[in-house]
């Protein structure tokens, strides 16, 4: 534990100006999007990835998408339980979010093409505080 | 600026890959560069040595092992007085190092410069170290993404392009172990190698899966090591060898740093971006390269690096591979006789400059007999790529002709 995790844990307000800062790219799915190219940008920009414009506006992320690539790691890192399912997907009408795969009892049913939305879930504990964002869990074919 | 023509290698030094519990980053330093010191044919006072360039990657945030400045490399080989600065660009450190330092040469600065790559990546436990580079469950968040770093880590980042290697190009998993049964059986006649065994097909697939479409022998290991190559300018190589191999071209090439900004998972746009401008430099095409030494940290990644590199069309690697292509007694472009990283290991900052010291030797046919590629045209690519979405790459072309 470093020394800062420590004052934190010893004090009686913890709080992270980390996740205060980054409040509208967690809950609100704020990217950018490219008036020359079009190109989505994720979390927000001020120069476009693609093509360096300088010209860009406020773009929310849909919480829909297809699975455009996954890989289901055996090996994940202390405090996730094995398999997790790691997705990158295509959001309807543009841009990518990348996440992990939740509430499938199988992870041979994620493949390439899999409809998925975005919940809201905690993502992780960082000294005595959780972290919520969103994972990705399988539509349902109506 | 082209530096063809103008910057000799006159040197290299390695020592053997491994789990090197018993030495510290500093006695593999010294040794590397002892045996490079002693390798220059005419003899070498290292005072000769006017500039350094230190690689090392695991001094950053993701193992932190504290920055090490140029002072490690002043102290530790006695070159103090000369600037010696510290570069740390992801996998490809050790050729980015090399790049710097044929830069100083090549730019008139400096007439004899080192350049020098050292790792301690067994220091922490496998877990804690290339997994929880991603970050971990109570990870970073690094990039800004919320969720980028929730379980990433080496595997993951490339088993999400051999996915997609299956469904577009029609690999298969057999083709990926394949990889692993060429560099091993390279491995084996290799001194330097960390795993000097053969495998089969049938002995990657029934590894464990490690993040699947990936297997246990799909994925490199992580070593400790050290390597150097002492350059020079062109015109004063002879001065110290009769056999001086010449740097035809050297170059850095940048794409999206993060996974989610790439076009596609098929191809990797940074090798293609510095294999281009290093040939380009070179004024060579793909096919007049003899060996290549190709970043294969993982078997689907060597895959997609031949094509990216121009060896081959897109899609056509494993299919070549399956062929013998690329086999080193009997291929027509042998990719990886050392090993590569799969067999030889990745003790990252000198992973590249043990690379050069490959090509090097096998350039002035200095190398067991056994491991000795058949030379056309006297030319050696050297290549990683890496970094969090595997957006930097380097390239460096040797020969024997300036």
């Amino acid at each position: 534990m470093t020394m800062w995790e420590r004052e934190r844990m010893q004090s009686p307000r913890p709080a992270s100006p980390l996740f205060w800062r980054l409040n509208p790219t967690v809950y609100h799915l704020l990217g950018s999007k490219c008036s020359d190219c079009g190109h989505i940008t994720y979390p927000q920009t001020k120069i476009c990835h693609k093509c360096g414009s300088f010209n860009q506006k406020d773009h929310q992320l849909p919480k829909t998408g297809k699975v455009h690539t996954f890989c289901i790691n055996w090996t994940p890192p202390p405090g996730l339980e094995p398999p997790t399912v790691n997705v990158i997907v295509d959001l309807d009408g543009g841009g990518r979010y990348v996440g992990l795969i939740t509430e499938v009892a199988n992870p041979e049913e994620v493949k390439i093409g899999t409809k998925v939305e975005m919940v809201l879930r905690r993502l992780l504990n960082d000294s005595g505080l959780d972290f919520y964002g969103y994972k990705f869990r399988l539509v349902e074919e109506a | 600026m082209s530096v063809r023509g103008k910057v000799a290698i006159i040197g290299v030094g390695l020592i053997p890959f491994g789990e090197l519990f018993h030495k510290g980053l500093e006695s593999m330093i010294q040794e590397a560069f002892m045996s490079c010191v002693k390798s220059v044919d005419k003899g070498f006072d290292p005072k000769d040595i006017k500039a350094a360039w230190f690689g090392q990657w695991s001094g950053g945030g993701m193992i932190g092992q504290g920055s090490r400045e140029g002072t490690t490399l002043g102290t530790v080989l006695g070159l103090r007085g000369i600037p010696i600065s510290r570069l740390e660009n992801g996998c490809p450190t050790g050729n980015d190092v090399f790049r710097n330092a044929v830069l100083g040469v090549a730019s008139g600065a400096y007439d004899v410069v080192l350049a020098l790559g050292a790792e301690k990546m067994r220091d922490k436990p496998g877990v804690e170290s290339l997994v929880a580079a991603g970050g971990g469950a109570g990870g970073g968040i690094l990039g800004l993404h919320p969720s980028w770093m929730m379980g990433m880590g080496g595997p993951v980042l490339q088993a999400l392009y051999a996915t997609r290697q299956m469904h577009e190009l029609g690999c298969t998993m057999e083709d990926f172990a394949r990889v692993a049964v060429k560099n091993h059986h390279n491995g084996v006649a290799c001194p330097y190698a960390e795993y000097r065994f053969e495998v089969t097909v049938e002995r990657v697939l029934s590894s464990p899966v490690v993040c699947w479409p990936l297997h246990l022998l799909d994925c490199c290991p992580q070593t400790d090591g050290a390597a150097c190559a002492i350059v020079c300018r062109a015109d004063l190589a002879k001065k110290y060898t009769d056999k001086p191999v010449y740097v035809l071209g050297s170059a850095t090439g940048v794409d999206y740093k993060d996974m989610w900004d790439k076009e596609n998972f098929i191809e990797m746009p940074a090798t293609k971006f510095a294999a281009k401008m290093a040939m380009d430099m070179a004024g060579i095409k793909p096919e007049d390269v003899d060996l290549a030494e190709v970043h294969d940290c993982f078997t689907n990644t060597e895959l997609l690096n031949i094509e990216d590199i121009g060896f081959c069309k897109k899609g056509e690697a494993h299919k070549l591979l399956k062929e013998g292509y690329w086999n080193r007694e009997d291929g027509h472009k042998p990719i990886n006789p050392s090993g590569g990283l799969k067999a030889h290991g990745h003790p990252i900052a000198a992973t590249g400059l043990g690379q050069i010291c490959e090509n090097f030797w096998q350039l002035r046919e200095q190398i067991e007999p056994v491991r000795q590629v058949k030379l056309k045209k006297g030319i050696a690519l050297s290549h990683n790529v890496g970094g969090n979405g595997f957006g930097v790459s380097s390239v460096n072309i040797i020969g024997r002709e300036p």
